[in-house]
């Protein structure tokens, strides 16, 4: 919508469009309209964009750590609650340590010769020794830019030794954007991957929620009766639960008493056992809301005499709902999914608070801030950065989930 | 009427019962087995010994019977006793429920009382900078974890400003008079209740905003302008009046939203309530004092609801419970 008429506004962050009479009279189609009304909603649209960054740190989670040189397992006791930005040197006898680990990890004779012939480190040091040599009569920063003007190694095995060293080097010395926790591991790069477990269980969660909502909802909301009484019971005692008290009973549950003989067996001490558990529990839990929309939005569809001339034409029951049901119902749903995306990261932040939910060594953001709080007064850094990547995470959904809900809303299309 | 409100207690009696069981049977699957921690602090315990413990705790039984032993328990008014705490679980669960009751009320009150003007104001100047502020913080309230925002505001008012205890009930004083003794304890409530409100100020705004909107936006306002009635009289008795359906139903629903936001506040901030008592006892394998504390919150939230129900036919008189 180009035509915006500056200081005229209607609701909060959109702006109501002028008097472009010629644009309002072509027909556009349906999801023209919707998208012009999302546009206008800025929030919504600033919302879009920090899921997108994050999406993007998420699926480049990897790139990030072989781009930095970063790991988000690797601790070092030593440099433990470093303050932001700092750079953290290892000491002399960690790098002989390491040196020495990636001498032992392979047969390195053909790096060795390499440097031999080109009169490494200096005269009179044998081959042993050369690697070791070189380490310690260099500082870090030296020998890494003495590494970058080396001439190409013929042999492929020293070429890829020689990559391998100079990635060995440069962990010599490592900057911490965001400082260190109580390991010493880096937050930045924990930071990072804490994004993709949040982020990976917040759609999960939600995405299957509005699965088994949809479900619910439309078969209490189609068959109508017992069915319905029956199904809308459950739901409204589960949405009447004090959620959090039943997560933290159901979260402390231990999976090996549940699946013990079961083909899921594979599960308990799986790499992410926890994230799977968490995805589980709080999709069981999460659904409800998804539920009452759709049965609400199928109540007034079935009524409508589309339906009925599909039963006229003898449509089975299973066409009606697939074919003529659910596409009017996919709107509302995206809305409850959008929405309960942020609250899935919410509730996974809470369980992953308390030490019940996501088990390091794997990150995520609330089980950052669960070791966090011990401290919180030498390293507030530690506390305050997740909690402010789970509020704006979550913020951006909620306000997209808004925009989303504004833009399908019939009573608020302006045309 | 009365059908009605026999009928719904008798649906939140069998909800109550069913959730019970659930609870009861989700308890058994925790790892940890009470009677290893009962011997664990025993060297010269022997197998046959857990064994004849198991069968004087009942223990070997299965959960259904396990169950019905612990209805009959509850049933006879016996609540049980607490294994880590060392005293029966009434004596365990009175002092903290008490505590709740006053974190979640003061929290509750003053989130409505912040809340609801805000709320209106916005409505009323839809579309206005104030209308897009009070959006931005209500979506902040919804949106920020509440364990993050204790942290902070332990950060801020405890540490970098030290106005206010960082943690705790109340002070361990003697000889304090019922007015000190009073202030000590305000002491102590004020940042676990600003971070207990701080969400449901979002959730109330927000609603509160909404149906306000709603309400102004029907044509008996315009009559009852047209008649020359003044501003404060339609605002109140024609829309709020009429807002107040929705915000009744929010504030019911929302008392689990409490109860589950104290469970944090009161761990970040150890503060000795029900929340905490919950949370410690079932990590510490104390069923009993965790059944009975699980059973309490989930009836109140449901009698909320309940009671809920029944107000929407005092704001509304077309309501009726036939």
């Amino acid at each position: 919508m180009n035509a915006v008429v500056p200081g005229r506004t209607d609701g909060a962050g959109r702006r109501a469009a002028g008097s472009d009479r010629q644009k309002y009279l072509e027909a556009r189609p349906m999801w023209k309209i919707v998208l012009g009304q999302f546009v206008e909603h800025r929030m919504a649209v600033a919302g879009l964009i920090v899921i997108g960054f994050f999406l993007a740190v998420a699926l480049l989670a990897p790139v990030i750590s072989a781009v930095t040189g970063l790991d988000p397992a690797r601790q070092n006791v030593l440099a433990r609650y470093q303050p932001v930005g700092s750079w953290e040197e290892a000491s002399a006898y960690q790098r002989e340590v390491r040196v020495e680990r990636f001498l032992r990890a392979g047969d390195r004779r053909a790096f060795e010769d390499y440097l031999l012939g080109l009169g490494l480190p200096g005269p009179g040091v044998g081959r042993e020794e050369v690697v070791f040599e070189l380490v310690t009569r260099h500082e870090p920063g030296e020998l890494r830019t003495l590494l970058r003007t080396l001439p190409e190694p013929g042999d492929p095995a020293a070429r890829q030794d020689l990559a391998e060293f100079e990635r060995v080097v440069r962990d010599f010395r490592s900057f911490h954007l965001f400082g260190t926790d109580e390991l010493g591991r880096d937050v930045f790069i924990r930071l990072v991957y804490g994004t993709r477990v949040s982020i990976t269980v917040g759609l999960l969660v939600a995405l299957m929620a509005g699965f088994i909502g949809l479900l619910v909802g439309s078969l209490a909301g189609y068959y109508g009766g017992r069915v319905d009484t029956v199904l809308m019971r459950v739901t409204d005692a589960l949405l009447s639960l004090p959620i959090l008290v039943v997560l933290i009973v159901v979260s402390a549950i231990d999976l090996g008493k549940v699946l013990g003989d079961t083909p899921f067996a594979f599960i308990v001490d799986h790499q992410y056992e926890s994230v799977i558990k968490m995805v589980i529990i709080l999709c069981l839990f999460s659904w409800m809301q998804a539920a009452r929309l759709v049965r609400g939005s199928i109540l007034s569809i079935k009524e409508q005499e589309f339906i009925l001339a599909a039963r006229v034409l003898g449509a089975r029951d299973r066409t009606i709902i697939a074919a003529h049901i659910v596409p009017n119902v996919i709107a509302p749903l995206l809305v409850a999914v959008t929405l309960g995306i942020g609250n899935a990261i919410l509730f996974e932040a809470a369980l992953s608070f308390l030490g019940l939910g996501i088990q390091p060594p794997t990150p995520s953001w609330g089980n950052m801030l669960h070791n966090a709080q011990d401290m919180v007064q030498h390293a507030p850094m530690l506390a305050v950065l997740p909690g402010l990547l789970i509020l704006f995470t979550v913020i951006s959904f909620n306000y997209v989930g808004d925009g989303v809900r504004d833009a399908i809303d019939p009573r608020s299309i302006r045309r | 009427m009365t059908a009605y409100i026999l009928r719904r207690l008798v649906q939140t009696l069998v909800v109550i019962g069913l959730l019970s069981f659930f609870c009861y049977y989700l308890m058994t699957l925790m790892p940890g087995d009470p009677i290893d921690e009962m011997i664990a602090a025993n060297p010269f315990a022997t197998s046959a010994d857990a064994e004849r413990l198991r069968q004087l705790h009942g223990l070997d039984q299965p959960v259904h019977v396990r169950y019905w032993n612990w209805v009959k328990m509850i049933a006879s008014g016996d609540l049980g006793y607490s294994r880590t705490y060392r005293v029966p679980v009434t004596e365990a669960l009175g002092k903290s429920l008490l505590n709740t009751s006053i974190l979640a009320g003061t929290a509750l009150a003053f989130s409505l009382l912040v809340a609801v003007p805000l709320g209106v104001w916005a409505a009323l100047r839809k579309g206005s900078r104030v209308d897009y502020l009070v959006n931005l913080f209500a979506f902040a309230g919804i949106s920020v974890p509440s364990f993050w925002i204790a942290i902070v505001l332990i950060l801020l008012f405890a540490v970098y400003i030290p106005l206010y205890p960082a943690g705790g009930t109340q002070s361990i004083a003697f000889g304090l008079g019922p007015w000190e003794s009073l202030l000590d304890r305000v002491q102590y409530l004020v940042l676990p209740v600003l971070s207990l409100s701080f969400l449901s100020i979002g959730t109330y705004v927000r609603y509160t905003r909404a149906a306000m909107i709603e309400a102004m936006a029907n044509d008996y306002i315009r009559t009852a302008r047209a008649k020359g009635l003044s501003w404060n009289r339609i605002l109140i008795m024609h829309g709020f009046r009429n807002a107040l359906i929705p915000l009744i139903t929010v504030i019911a629903l929302s008392f689990s939203t409490l109860f589950s936001g104290a469970i944090i506040t009161e761990t970040v901030f150890a503060y000795d309530g029900v929340g905490r008592l919950v949370f410690l006892s079932i990590q510490r394998n104390d069923f009993n004092v965790a059944m009975v504390a699980f059973m309490i919150s989930v009836t109140m939230v449901l009698v909320m609801n309940m009671i809920a129900d029944l107000l929407y036919g005092v704001a509304d008189p077309r309501i009726t419970y036939s």
